[in-house]
């Protein structure tokens, strides 16, 4: 009995130590992402590298990689760590996320023995490399992001290394404001210490130590009884990095995941080889997806350690883009790691229908615009939109927020922020209505903000996804609509390039207007389904209009705004009978080209779903997320579709179904402006 | 003018469980309380019950001062006014989309669903208007016909109006045009504009202020004149003011503007009464440990200044006013310990409430409270009934406990109960370190100043969770925020959006802004009352190096001839904050502000009335921890000033029980506050 109070006390204890670093941080850091945007996370590690505590702000996508960095630092170091060592660490081939997160281990030690490690992960503005923040959509290798730091002694015993300092702060745009974070770092873990070691005190070396042990045991407990309530088996899907910024070509995720017995396996083979641009991920970040999903399928509440990852195994080819080695740039990491989480959710929906949600809005939306200054220099602004959360079972998607896999930041700067710094004028900042995935329950809307250029000349850069292929409607929902980041001039909206959603350095003038329309979250159901009255109460409260309730849901409003009952079921009858269904019969293989998977469509078809070669499709099997692929028109007018084996797994259908199809629009009709 | 025959001050606080009422006879310089079951709904109800209790002639008040949680419960339960938003086009979204925080939690948790903002999309309205962020007026609203507008928002029977405009905080000319010409127009429906409420840059923080504002104006009027007119017929003719959430009491047209202002007005007369007894027992920096039925308050007292805070938030919506820096957390008698889903025990957040009650309360509860653990552990007592009439019944205590035990495997409930008791210790532990050490503040360099119902019986506790060497437990302890009510000075924020880098900024020009912000608020106090001796304006200015966000408060001589004294200042706060200035960096000025104090007299309370006669009221085993101890009970009406007496000891008052462990020594003071001193722990 005391021993379970005592482990409480602990876990309380450690919780409090992380959330006691996380404010050092804010209150004593320079740059405006941390302070400001809290691009940063903290967290404790024991002497072997495995995760002891985080905070419920801290984000999965720094922390989840620290543990994989730890074990590299005590792999080069081994028994040559002593107190007052510190260690430097941003290699994404080693355990880190990009070159700009660079995380500060400082160990703890008690009784003379390596005990605890305290870790905090910032992102760095700039951290050198070819562009102003290091991050670009045109970077060909890794060198071009950044200076590399693999696991480093950067104090030893209590001294700390000028020279290596030096060459790192030398090779750093604005190193004041580098140095002060560093500082901020430093400092922070002299306070994480002497937490630590008043826990030491309180609870014994041993006692501490033990409890933390038995914390990640029972955390670990947790997740395989959890793990084991689940259906043993083999669960299929697939998802697309759009491009790399300079292919055209698609990058593919396959993944094929298995539950047995008590742990999960999550097998990446099938991947894309890694690439020369900016979309690959360094080996923590697979794991990293993985255990985000499935923490938040399966056991959202239990503390966050190391425990809860044990059961989770991972088989990432090595030097595929979500395994990537040198000289593989890695900027774009978080443009892959959320869509590893997307597609490892679409995977976890058939494991938990119950849970199964709608697609994420993409990846972090990188927006940079910047300009010369009047001093000589260069300003940055800096901003990384949100968009509508997916739908799941009994609840809507919620507007422009950060979503279940991420850290709570700031992703927009406020307006006045940014009209009183940078030559910009904020000229809207509002929900994209209308632009939601339908469902039974729909997704959240994302948002539109137009910035105008005041002065003569800004350069526009953008890394994101989601741009062309939306995020993905569960269970017969509909699609959200996708990213788009557009330029506005003279009224005239053109593309700042010809790969949507990356943009590297496009010339901006007076009165050009930059466009942000975020992605809305995928919905959940049948839209058919959904409670007319809460379409009505959507369009009431004006984030869809009267004419989108009829189309896409089929309810039908009197002119006081009340549903038409009789009207709606008609509507709805006849919605139902326009779709398009298909009849499967097995292909010996699947029709897969490079990267894409294509579906060949009878013209006749394709005829009825408006589309033409190469556009994208989706079938809707089993599976809660739908199969996607390109189309490949072909002779016939039987509805009739041939599908490869693993489609057929994919789908989670067999021959001889007859399944709906649908043309992938990357907004619903009359959205886009 | 003050009558002669008005010798009382009356300060009344409205708790969840209780109403407090706390009169202060100045002729005699004696007190007077009472307690009443507050009424949900009715507060004032429960004002005018705890008044009659009382039995003093109303006439005879000279000034009231009143803790109200209308404003908290009006949000917290949804119930406030139909609210419009008038804003800036392209910004009517800005209060539902914020900076895309969730701001409350939703890691991991796929069904989070965002709060909706408090005033919905069609009452969320673009006016064709838009300043510069150098305040240039690019569109004026002057001219712009409100009439239909007006007539909308009348027929949709909208009760307030917020208006909220972009960079408004650089000029707020097309905000105060719109107010007049809106205001105008809506037959008294109230109408706030953002400026008017917190003039500082960022708009969503601003809306949100505003919103939050209107959305409480017509609940807290309405409460107040109802309040007002049933104490004037009840015969009080003294004016009834309230507790203001920046510590200091507010007259009712104040608190009829600013409603915003009065989310904490309960909880901060603890604060303010802490400051008295910080005075009176010669202690310059405490932290507060208010413990009532249902939640604990914890704020830091430094250099006998409360800490105030300007960013804050109520739920998910942001609050940009100057609260107190009061820490709540979900911990009190009543709270609850459970076992999760996983098999994992826990403490709270649900309460036991005032009904049914703690399982001892013998009014239907069966969840094992702290209360109960406390019972079981011989902290409270059984043979003799609580102040109020209430007798304990143990065996349900026991029996709650069995029962806990039960789902945890069975094992003995004496252990059992004192590990309740230490994880909801190690919570309200937590609560004290947010104050202080995330504050950069060390909690063992401060005396905890336990009150409130419960606080006296944990506060022991906390301070040896914390290493704190110093306790000190107030006379009357549960009445000390109807005590800090009632000798609450009249307080006034202003601030206002203005300056620039010190570089190139002239001194002379700050004149203007801030003599004007002091004969504003100088006037405002002037019509409350007080003359120009009974006023004080202090001002300061936020600051921050060029390029950073966050800034830090300075002070400011507004006559100085150049900036070197705000410059100097400002690089020692720095340092002492973030541990380094920055020389080489230009600094800037964000924000003037300004605290004007209307001062009330502080008499000397004389609380010391015992003889020192049959101290010692019964004996009885008391588990301290480890072992069961025999621990004297002690009357603390009969201590004199001066008495010492070492732990364990229970001490016993109406309206608090001091539970001290083995060890402590304590010292009743001449002010008659108990200093206890921990041996064990080195100061």
């Amino acid at each position: 009995m005391n021993r379970l109070i005592q482990l409480e006390l602990i876990r309380e204890s450690l919780v409090a130590v992380v959330n006691e670093i996380r404010a050092n941080i804010i209150h004593s850091s320079y740059a405006a992402i941390i302070y400001e945007g809290h691009d940063f996370s903290c967290a404790l590690m024991s002497a072997d590298g495995r995760q002891v505590a985080q905070g419920l702000a801290d984000h999965p996508i720094h922390i989840f990689a620290v543990p994989y960095s730890t074990r590299e630092v005590v792999k080069a170091f081994k028994d040559d760590i002593h107190e007052g060592d510190l260690f430097l660490h941003n290699d994404p081939y080693t355990g880190g996320t990009h070159l700009n997160d660079v995380l500060l281990l400082h160990p703890v030690f008690h009784d003379g023995k390596l005990a605890l490690f305290a870790a905090m992960r910032c992102h760095w503005n700039d951290v050198g490399g070819m562009t102003p923040g290091s991050l670009s959509g045109r970077v060909k290798e890794i060198y071009q992001e950044g200076i590399r730091i693999t696991p480093t002694r950067i104090c030893e015993k209590g001294v700390m290394n000028q020279a290596v300092l030096d060459a790192l702060f030398n090779n750093m745009r604005g190193p004041e404001e580098r140095i002060g974070d560093f500082n901020a770092m430093l400092g922070t873990g002299r306070k994480a210490e002497e937490h630590l070691q008043r826990l030491f005190q309180r609870f014994g070396g041993d006692g501490l130590l033990d409890g933390v042990e038995a914390l990640i045991d029972r955390s670990e407990r947790q997740m395989r009884s959890r793990i084991s309530e689940c259906p043993d088996g083999d669960y299929y899907a697939e998802g697309y990095i759009e491009s790399d910024g300079s292919n055209p070509e698609p990058l593919v995720v396959r993944l094929k995941l298995t539950v047995e017995g008590d742990s999960i396996n999550a097998d990446f083979t099938g991947t894309s080889a890694q690439t020369n641009g900016p979309t690959n991920c360094g080996p923590a970040m697979a794991f990293n997806a993985v255990g985000t999903i499935v923490k938040a399928f399966l056991d959202p509440k239990t503390p966050i350690n190391n425990g809860s990852f044990n059961p989770i195994s991972v088989t990432a080819p090595e030097k595929s883009f979500i395994n990537a080695r040198e000289t593989a740039p890695c900027g774009g990491m978080a443009e892959v790691k959320f869509l590893i989480d997307s597609v490892v959710a679409a995977a976890m929906g058939q494991v938990v229908p119950e849970m199964s949600v709608g697609d994420l809005k993409g990846g972090a939306n990188h927006i940079h615009i910047a300009g010369p200054r009047d001093d000589g220099g260069t300003y940055i602004h800096y901003e990384w939109p949100a968009g509508g959360t997916g739908a799941s079972a009994g609840v809507d998607g919620s507007n422009a927020v950060r979503s279940y896999n991420e850290g709570d930041f700031n992703s927009i700067q406020s307006v006045e922020m940014v009209e009183s710094q940078y030559p910009l004028r904020v000229e809207r900042c509002e929900i994209r209505t209308g632009a939601c995935g339908d469902g039974a329950n729909r997704g959240g809307f994302g948002l539109r903000r137009e910035l105008r250029v005041l002065d003569e000349t800004a350069m526009l850069s953008v890394l994101s996804e989601k741009n062309v292929i939306p995020p993905y409607g569960v269970a017969g929902g509909s699609n959200g609509a996708a990213n788009r980041f557009v330029v506005e001039r003279d009224g005239e909206v053109i593309q700042p390039s010809d790969v949507p959603g990356k943009v590297s350095g496009f010339a901006l003038g007076t009165g050009d207007i930059v466009r942000e329309e975020t992605a809305g979250g995928g919905g959940y159901g049948d839209p058919l389904m959904r409670d007319p009255q809460m379409v009505a109460d959507d369009v009431a409260l004006e984030y869809l209009t009267a004419d989108q309730a009829e189309t896409r849901y089929g309810v039908v409003l009197g002119s006081d705004g009340s549903v038409d009952v009789a009207a709606t079921a008609s509507k709805r009858d006849a919605l139902a009978g326009a779709r398009e269904t298909v009849t499967l019969e097995i292909a010996n293989e699947d029709d897969i080209e490079g990267p894409r998977r294509r579906i060949a469509i009878p013209s006749k078809l394709a005829g009825n779903l408006n589309i033409s070669e190469g556009d994208l499709v989706e079938l809707r099997g089993k599976a809660v997320a739908p199969l996607r692929g390109w189309a490949r028109l072909s002779d016939g007018s039987d509805a009739v579709i041939s599908i490869g084996p693993a489609g057929m797994r994919l789908l989670n259908a067999d021959p001889g179904d007859a399944i709906e199809i649908r043309a992938v629009q990357a907004a619903p009709a009359g959205v886009l402006s | 003018m003050t009558d002669s025959s008005q010798r009382y001050l009356v300060g009344i606080d409205v708790g969840g469980t209780f109403t407090d009422i706390l009169c202060l006879d100045i002729e005699n310089q004696s007190l007077l309380s009472a307690k009443t079951p507050s009424l949900p709904g009715k507060q004032w109800e429960g004002v005018l019950n705890a008044l009659g209790e009382l039995g003093i002639a109303p006439g005879d008040i000279r000034a009231f001062v009143h803790g109200t949680t209308i404003a908290t419960n009006a949000l917290l339960e949804r119930k406030g006014a139909k609210t419009a938003m008038i804003t800036t086009e392209g910004f009517r979204d800005t209060l539902e989309i914020g900076r895309t925080r969730r701001l409350i939690g939703g890691l991991f948790d796929i069904k989070f669903v965002r709060p909706k903002p408090l005033v919905d999309r069609p009452l969320r309205i673009e006016v064709p208007e838009r300043t510069a962020a150098d305040g240039e007026v690019l569109n004026e609203i002057a001219d712009y016909d409100f009439g239909p507008l007006a007539d909308r928002l009348k027929g949709e029977g909208v009760e307030a109006v917020a208006i909220g405009f972009v960079n408004a905080y650089a000029n707020d000319k097309t905000e105060r045009d719109a107010a007049a010409a809106l205001g105008a127009l809506m037959d008294g429906v109230p109408v706030c504009h953002s400026t008017d409420v917190v003039a500082e840059q960022g708009e969503f923080h601003r809306f949100s202020t505003c919103v939050l504002n209107a959305y409480l104006t017509p609940v807290v009027i309405k409460y107040l004149e109802t309040l007002a007119g049933e104490l004037e017929d009840k015969g009080v003719k003294a004016p009834v003011n309230i507790m203001g959430s920046n510590g200091g009491a507010m007259t009712l047209p104040q608190a009829a503007k600013f409603a915003a202002g009065t989310f904490l007005s309960g909880p901060v007369g603890g604060v303010g009464g802490a400051v008295r007894i910080c005075e009176m027992a010669d202690v310059q920096d405490c932290i507060t440990f208010d413990m009532g039925g249902t939640s604990t308050d914890v704020a830091l007292i430094y250099q006998r200044t409360p800490r105030i805070s300007h960013d804050n938030q109520i739920d998910a919506y942001p609050l940009q006013v100057p609260q107190l820096d009061i820490h709540t957390i979900g911990a009190g008698g009543g709270s609850i310990a459970w076992v999760q889903e996983d098999g994992t025990l826990e403490v709270g957040p649900q309460s036991a409430g005032a009904l049914p009650g703690p399982a001892c309360y013998g009014r239907g509860g069966t969840e094992p409270t702290i209360s109960d653990a406390n019972l079981v552990l011989g902290r409270l007592p059984t043979e003799r009934t609580l102040s109020g009439g209430l007798q304990l019944d143990k065996a349900a205590s026991e029996a709650a406990f069995t029962s806990l035990a039960e789902k945890l495997g069975g094992g003995d409930i004496v252990p059992l109960a004192d590990g309740v008791l230490r994880m909801a210790v190690a919570k309200m532990a937590g609560a004290v370190r947010e104050v202080s050490v995330h504050r950069g503040f060390d909690p063992r360099d401060f005396a905890l100043l336990g009150f409130g119902g419960a606080g006296p019986m944990h506060v022991f506790l906390v301070a040896e969770e914390l290493a704190v060497p110093q306790v000190i437990v107030p006379r009357y302890p549960g009445h000390l925020s109807a005590l800090g009510q009632l000798l609450a000075d009249q307080r006034l924020d202003s601030v206002r959006a203005w300056g620039g880098k010190l570089s190139a900024l002239d001194p002379a020009d700050i004149k203007d802004p801030a003599n004007e912000m002091k004969s504003e608020a100088s006037k405002t106090l002037s019509d409350a009352g007080f003359g120009p001796d009974k006023q004080t304006h202090t001002f300061t200015v936020d600051m921050r190096y060029v390029g950073q966000s966050y800034t830090l408060a300075v002070p400011l001589d507004e006559n100085a001839s150049d900036w070197d004294a705000v410059r100097d200042a400002f690089a020692q706060r720095h340092t002492e904050t973030f541990g380094h200035a920055d020389a080489n960096n230009d600094a800037e000025i964000v924000n003037i502000r300004l605290v004007s104090l209307g001062i009330v007299d502080k008499p000397t309370l004389a609380f010391n009335s015992g003889d020192g006669k049959d101290l010692i009221v019964v004996e009885r085993k008391v588990w301290f921890g480890d072992d069961w101890t025999d621990c004297p009970i002690y009357n603390r009406d009969r201590m004199e000033a001066g008495f010492e007496l070492v732990g364990p000891a229970i001490i016993e008052e109406a309206g608090g029980t001091s539970i001290v462990p083995p060890g402590w020594k304590i010292t009743v003071l001449d002010a008659g506050s108990l200093d206890c001193r921990n041996p064990q722990v080195s100061t």
